[in-house]
């Protein structure tokens, strides 16, 4: 999640966030595994009924690109239009530096959201 | 207090202290899991011949065969302890010096002498001077043979789809 959050840094889970509400695009969501112990730190970038598409690194998302300021470093990433499925959201991290390959993004079931971050 | 009180008492602690301490099959499972990322994780002492050894010993924890399925990596079929052990020597060169560990495990006896682990594995290290962590989320599966539990298959959780 660099650049806003950096490796080794530590970052406050809010597990209440989502209580009263229900996840939006560009929120910074925690993930889990099996359990609370490890999770993945990502960003919210589309919704369900949404199509995610990436064009040579920048984010379309219904058809529209996305600006995303956080983004510092962008790897031509390319994959086609997808709809994003009912009762889950599509997460990438914002270090968009590496190999499409090598980063961990896509859709989760919402389930997986632990919380928010504080901070 | 009388002698027949304080005997049956302490009859009743010392029951209570075998069956903490007797292991139980859930704790040879998990003790059996810890062995797995002890052995399974390479250190810069570990020599050539420590690797080895450590990735027999790993293999020993395994059924034969073994079945792994990661889809991600286009694996999906069954290791003989032979491949096995290969396979777990040519990560650790590939991984020199990584930390295996197993986070937030949930054992579920399903029947007689089979049992299915939720866990995520963790790996932190370093290749070529640069700090690494990943996370997996593992379901595993491990079966009793001759009183020992030993680990027949491996499913990694794809629970994000690009």
């Amino acid at each position: 999640m660099e650049p806003a959050y950096q490796n080794g840094s530590f970052a406050l889970c809010w597990r209440l966030q989502y209580l009263f509400s229900s996840p939006q695009r560009s929120d910074i969501v925690t993930v889990r595994f099996s359990g609370r112990s490890v999770m993945l730190l990502k960003r919210i970038v589309a919704l369900p009924g949404d199509t995610v598409e990436f064009r040579l690194g920048h984010l379309y998302r219904n058809g529209m690109p996305v600006e995303e300021p956080y983004v510092r470093h962008r790897s031509p990433w390319n994959l086609t239009s997808r709809i994003v499925k009912p009762g889950h959201v599509y997460v990438v991290g914002d270090n968009r530096g590496t190999v499409m390959e090598r980063h961990r993004f896509g859709q989760i079931p919402v389930e997986r959201i632990v919380g928010g971050v504080l901070l | 207090m009388n002698k027949k009180v304080f005997f049956l008492l302490l009859a009743l602690l010392t029951a209570a202290v075998v069956i903490f301490l007797l292991p139980n099959d859930e704790k040879k499972i998990r003790r059996n899991l810890n062995l797995l990322a002890d052995y399974c994780s390479s250190t810069s002492e570990d020599t050539a011949i420590a690797g080895l050894q450590k990735a027999a010993m790993a293999v020993k924890l395994c059924s034969d065969p073994c079945r792994v399925y990661i889809e991600s990596f286009a694996i999906t079929r069954d290791f003989n302890k032979k491949v096995l052990r290969d396979n777990l020597i040519m990560m650790k060169k590939m991984l020199p010096h990584t930390v295996f560990s197993f986070h937030d495990t949930v054992v579920e006896l399903t029947e007689t002498g089979r049992a299915v682990i939720v866990t995520t594995l963790s790996l932190s290290g370093k290749i070529a001077d640069d700090r690494f962590t990943d996370a997996y989320e593992l379901n595993i599966v491990a079966t009793q043979t001759d009183g020992d539990w030993l680990f027949s298959a491996f499913t990694a959780v794809e629970f994000m789809e690009q």
